[in-house]
């Protein structure tokens, strides 16, 4: 590149033009962009600050190891690789739109910038159903010397370590609430009973029924993390909306012709970089949480 | 004030096989990257729940998944944003500013770090509460004692 | 890719034209949008002065209203329980009142008056003009920063009139005071609207720090290279980078803030316990705020200082009739002030627990600093040297800048010494510090800049004896206020203390103190009158006969003496030189529009 410019013997920076050859709304998008990689770095950042000052730190494939549909099977990351296809899929069917644009190919544009939206709106749905299920599960617990069934949220994190087998772990079945021995006994499968069956049994029945089950009943892990994953993956979420809704736009000016009129289709262009760097935040999401 | 087409002057005229082709090449490179990540991933997991996870060995693995991260960082911009068809000096302007994060991620990691140390030090219930206890492989499920049956109770 | 490349002539040449048409079928404007929503650079400028003045009343009186209280904790004054009711019981300052006071002090200056008032103005006002550009490159987004920051002053000048007050953790607000309603009621709902105030002033930041960077690189004249730019420029350039990479650092810090207050999250909390109770946050890291805090703060002081580094370099060159000493030297210095103010945040910080280690190479970045900071003093230095200088107002607030930043600057090298700052974090001696170097330095070379370029803003001149009274007061004042606060720090004067008297030892500060309290007063009131003389000036000033009353080289007094929208009537102007040929082959100046003659000599 920088050869073909030297051998037009182009003076870029005298004035008078663009020194990058590339229109102002643009050059403005780039820095844009560049300045939330700050805030979103700043984030991820902090993040790792937290995470540094800790001794112990969730795995994340033991927290993300759910699949829609698939109930209580251990599969880690699969969740997650599928919305970082989505996304990946999304971009790739926008480049091919700004592309269009170029060609000033109305129909294609149209065509790929909806496939955009559908695969941001997928996305979205993805993270709607993660989070949903994170906030609401139950995972044993053993919190103030009882086992409690909490999900993930900003104030309490159920991921941390193994509780081992010993007398704490004993006493702290026998402070449980019955309801909680009932469903751990019925996740274990170490009894046929229904669940209002077992609610109506003595609750040291029920922890003798736990004392061949393979419990993992874990301590309290480190607040911040759900903090940060509730944080991060929400404004990154929130860029993926307003990313649709930008495409949304310009779904619809590009179909009420008004690119056809200017005569050019920079505005995909830059809504296209919106979306990339959309796409770009989320490669660094990912890694951050869910692969180290 | 809008400004009218005649200040664009960038058109790409890559014709459109090349294009289609060098698109597919990374969207393709994109997804093995990604699914090496992934099988990284499940190394790290199933280190983990070995019965003596080797601290060094798991940080090689992550250490991997940044560099391939990184690798991922550069084809998106540089195919999918056209920064690499951008005129060098303008590759700079965006590329120099972000070095700045070497030393806003360091900085800000060996303070945390530090910090973890200085309450390790200063602070006796934090580092018994939250240290890693090593003795097990710390995915290894418990199995409850069978409960004895204590005076007092029921 | 290499046919990517295909260069077409119309690139930014045909922008003047399409402006000159724009120009021409915009007459219709009304009242609202020549004034109000105007997307002229030039209004919008005066927009962000104006609002910067009125902030700058406020934020002063705030001082004057604290200073009243540390010069005489004995006394009662009865006016204050008329104006503030129960926050000044009996005449008597509240402590929760002084810490708002004190809060919002810092708050308001720093960044309503030295940021938007400072950059926003100039930046606006002069980058256009001084590269040769009709307008800025998208007026749309300029005209949106201004009311986003005039959102920022609404939400904030609200914060100050409900029953909890404004936000009062000091303008760092750090956690975990700032983070706890039930700390103190300067943490309610007040430090809320802080820190919508603050979300809203970053936007206007980032847009119109993108617009200065574009239209800087973009926009520039035909023959305006990147070297032939006026130092102002460069620096307002500067101030727009630091502000982009830096503002959304601090956006981060503060969402993660709000967070913590109304979520229950912890990101900065951990092991607290208020009135006897201990709160379930845990694991977060107070460090962690002031990091993401000074990541911003710590260029903040350079958004503050360069646009007046820069409208200095511009103003003492003119009237000392000699091109700036060390161009080159002078961008370089500005260019490593850049990169340095982003590495070295950490000395803020050296007594909160910071690895002693990290503190070294943050002992070590921050001394680098008084390199480029000397080589610009020097140059400044010499520049003025055996100059043929006219003592202008705004020549005088020139020098006075230059002056301040030395004294100001060097308390700065002991600061950024970790071993020393154990010593003197948190005393006087670092408000002296930075009021001199950050505060009265930069409000200098901001009134330098509104005396050099009134006649450009409004086409009348500002009246030169008010303009010598306000220097002078203001110079001396300065110094009488802050020289002796530094000797209170050093005897160890901690500051935002409401009341010394516990310490028998301060007590020989008293009748200092009384001294600084009323030297504060006159120069609050001065300032007053150099607002005065600005209005005044507005509408009675001498009016402007000369397109250019100072016999400068620079494109904006090329422009008619009061340019309408478009700011040239025809083309516009070609450049040919760079910004600094004075005293030039026997002529006193030569504009940057004239082309360069046969047998001129070299520079």
């Amino acid at each position: 590149m920088a050869t073909t410019v030297s051998t037009h013997q182009t003076k870029w920076w005298s004035g008078g033009k663009s020194p990058f050859n590339v229109e102002y709304g643009k050059v403005m998008m780039w820095y844009f962009l560049m300045s939330d990689a700050f805030t979103f770095g700043a984030f991820l950042i902090s993040y790792g600050t937290i995470r540094f000052s800790q001794n112990f730190w969730p795995d994340p494939n033991v927290v993300f190891n759910a699949f829609p549909g698939a109930g209580h099977a251990n599969l880690p990351l699969a969740f997650v690789s599928v919305m970082t296809f989505i996304l990946i899929i999304s971009s790739v069917t926008m480049v091919l739109a700004v592309h269009a644009g170029h060609k000033g190919d109305k129909a294609s544009v149209a065509k790929w910038l909806a496939w955009t939206i559908v695969g941001g709106i997928a996305f979205l749905g993805c993270q709607a159903w993660e989070w949903h299920h994170l906030i609401t599960g139950e995972h044993a617990t053993l919190i103030d010397g009882q086992i409690q069934m909490v999900g993930q949220t900003t104030t309490i994190n159920p991921w941390g370590q193994l509780v081992a087998a010993g007398p704490e772990l004993t006493a702290a079945l026998n402070n449980s609430d019955q309801h909680v021995l009932a469903s751990l006994v019925h996740e274990h499968h170490a009894s046929q009973l229904g669940h209002a069956e077992l609610m109506k049994l003595p609750k040291q029945d029920l922890v003798n029924m736990l004392s061949n089950a393979e419990l993992h009943i874990r301590e309290k892990g480190p607040v911040a993390f759900g903090g940060y994953f509730y944080g991060i993956t929400g404004f990154h979420g929130f860029h993926v909306f307003s990313g649709v809704i930008i495409n949304i736009v310009m779904l619809i000016m590009t179909q009420k012709n008004v690119f056809e009129r200017r005569g050019h289709y920079l505005m995909i262009e830059k809504a296209g970089l919106y979306w990339h760097f959309v796409d770009l935040v989320w490669v660094f999401v990912f890694l951050c949480f869910y692969l180290i | 004030m809008e400004h009218t087409s005649s200040e664009i002057t960038f058109h790409h005229h890559t014709d459109d096989e090349t294009f289609k082709k060098k698109v597919k090449k990374t969207t393709i490179l994109l997804s093995i990257i990604t699914i090496i990540e992934l099988l990284i991933g499940l190394v790290i997991y199933n280190i983990h729940k070995g019965e003596n996870p080797s601290a060094y060995l798991v940080l090689a693995f992550k250490g991997m998944v940044c560099i391939l991260t990184i690798a991922k960082a550069y084809y998106i911009v540089a195919v999918f944003m056209h920064l690499g068809d951008e005129i060098r000096n303008f590759i700079m302007t965006i590329v120099v500013p972000l070095m700045l994060f070497i030393w806003f991620i360091a900085a800000f990691l060996i303070d945390g770090n530090s910090y973890k140390n200085l309450r390790n030090d200063y602070d006796k219930h934090f580092k018994e509460t939250t240290s890693p206890r090593p003795h097990h492989g710390h995915e290894a499920p418990a199995k409850p004692e069978a409960p004895k049956p204590e005076p007092g109770k029921q | 890719m290499s046919d990517a490349l295909h260069i077409q002539p119309e690139v930014g040449t045909s922008h003047g034209a399409h402006h000159d048409e724009h120009h021409v079928h915009h007459h219709k404007e009304t009242f609202i949008t020549k004034y109000i929503f105007s997307q002229d650079h030039k209004t919008i400028g005066k927009q962000f002065l104006i609002t910067g003045i009125i902030w700058a009343i406020i934020g002063g009186l705030f001082s004057v209203l604290f200073r009243l209280q540390l010069g005489f904790p004995d006394q009662t004054f009865p006016i204050l329980e008329t104006f503030f009711g129960k926050w000044a019981e009996g005449g008597r300052i509240k402590p929760e009142f002084y810490y708002a006071l004190v809060t919002m002090h810092g708050t308001v200056l720093v960044f309503f008056v030295l940021t938007a008032g400072l950059s926003g103005t100039f930046a606006n006002l002069l980058i256009p003009l001084q590269v040769g550009a009709r307008d800025m490159a998208s007026p749309l987004m300029n005209m949106l920063s201004y009311w986003f920051f005039f959102m920022a002053s609404v939400v904030m000048i609200a914060s100050m009139f409900i029953q909890t007050g404004p936000a009062a953790g000091g303008w760092t607000v750090y956690p975990p005071l700032s983070a706890l309603g039930e700390a103190s009621i300067g943490s309610k709902a007040g430090m809320d609207m802080w820190i919508i105030a603050m979300a809203l002033f970053v936007v206007s930041q980032l847009l119109a720090g993108l617009n200065y960077v574009s239209t800087i690189l973009n926009m520039r004249t035909k023959g305006m290279s990147m070297t032939r730019l006026p130092l102002t420029v460069w620096a307002l350039f500067f101030t727009a980078v630091l502000g982009i990479l830096s503002f959304p650092v601090l956006l981060s810090g503060l969402i993660l803030l709000l967070f913590d207050r109304n979520l229950g999250t912890s990101f900065y909390l951990s092991d607290i316990y208020i009135g006897g109770q201990a709160l379930p946050n845990e694991g977060g890291s107070a460090i962690l705020f002031q990091h993401l805090f000074w990541f911003l703060g710590h260029p903040e002081v350079y958004i503050i200082l360069l646009p007046a580094m820069g409208m200095v370099s511009e103003v003492l060159s003119v009237n000392s009739r000699k091109p700036i000493f060390g161009y080159m030297a002078m961008l370089g210095s500005m260019f490593a002030i850049c990169i340095l103010a982003f590495l070295v945040w950490a000395h803020h910080m050296f007594v909160t627990g910071l690895n002693p280690f990290l503190g070294s190479v943050f002992v070590l970045l921050t001394l680098l600093i008084a390199v480029p900071s000397a080589i610009k003093v020097f140059n400044w230095l010499t520049t003025l040297w055996r100059g043929n200088i006219r003592f202008t107002p705004a020549a005088l607030f020139g020098i006075g800048f230059v002056s301040l930043f030395i004294s100001g600057g060097l308390t700065g090298i002991f600061l950024g010494n970790s071993t020393i700052d154990i010593h003197l974090h948190d005393t006087m001696f670092v408000v002296a510090h930075f009021h001199i170097v950050m505060g009265v330095a930069s409000f200098f070379g901001m009134f330098a800049g509104v005396y050099h370029w009134f006649p450009k803003m409004y086409g009348r001149y500002m009246n030169n004896t008010l303009g010598y009274i306000h220097f002078w007061v203001t110079m001396i004042g300065a110094y009488l206020i802050f020289w002796p606060i530094h000797y209170q720090g050093l005897a160890g004067m901690p500051r935002r203390y409401l009341d010394k008297s516990v310490w028998v030892n301060f007590s020989q500060f008293h009748e200092l103190d009384k001294m600084i309290t009323v030297v504060s007063i006159i120069v609050f009131a001065v300032q007053l009158m150099f607002v005065f003389n600005f209005f005044y000036s507005i509408f009675k000033g001498r009016k402007v006969t000369t397109q250019n009353p100072w016999g400068a080289t620079t494109l904006e007094w090329t422009t008619p003496i009061n340019p309408g929208h478009g700011n040239w009537t025809g083309e516009i102007p070609e450049v040919h030189r760079w910004a600094y040929d004075y005293g030039k082959d026997g002529r006193e100046f030569i504009p940057q529009t004239e082309p360069v003659g046969a047998n001129e000599s070299k520079h």
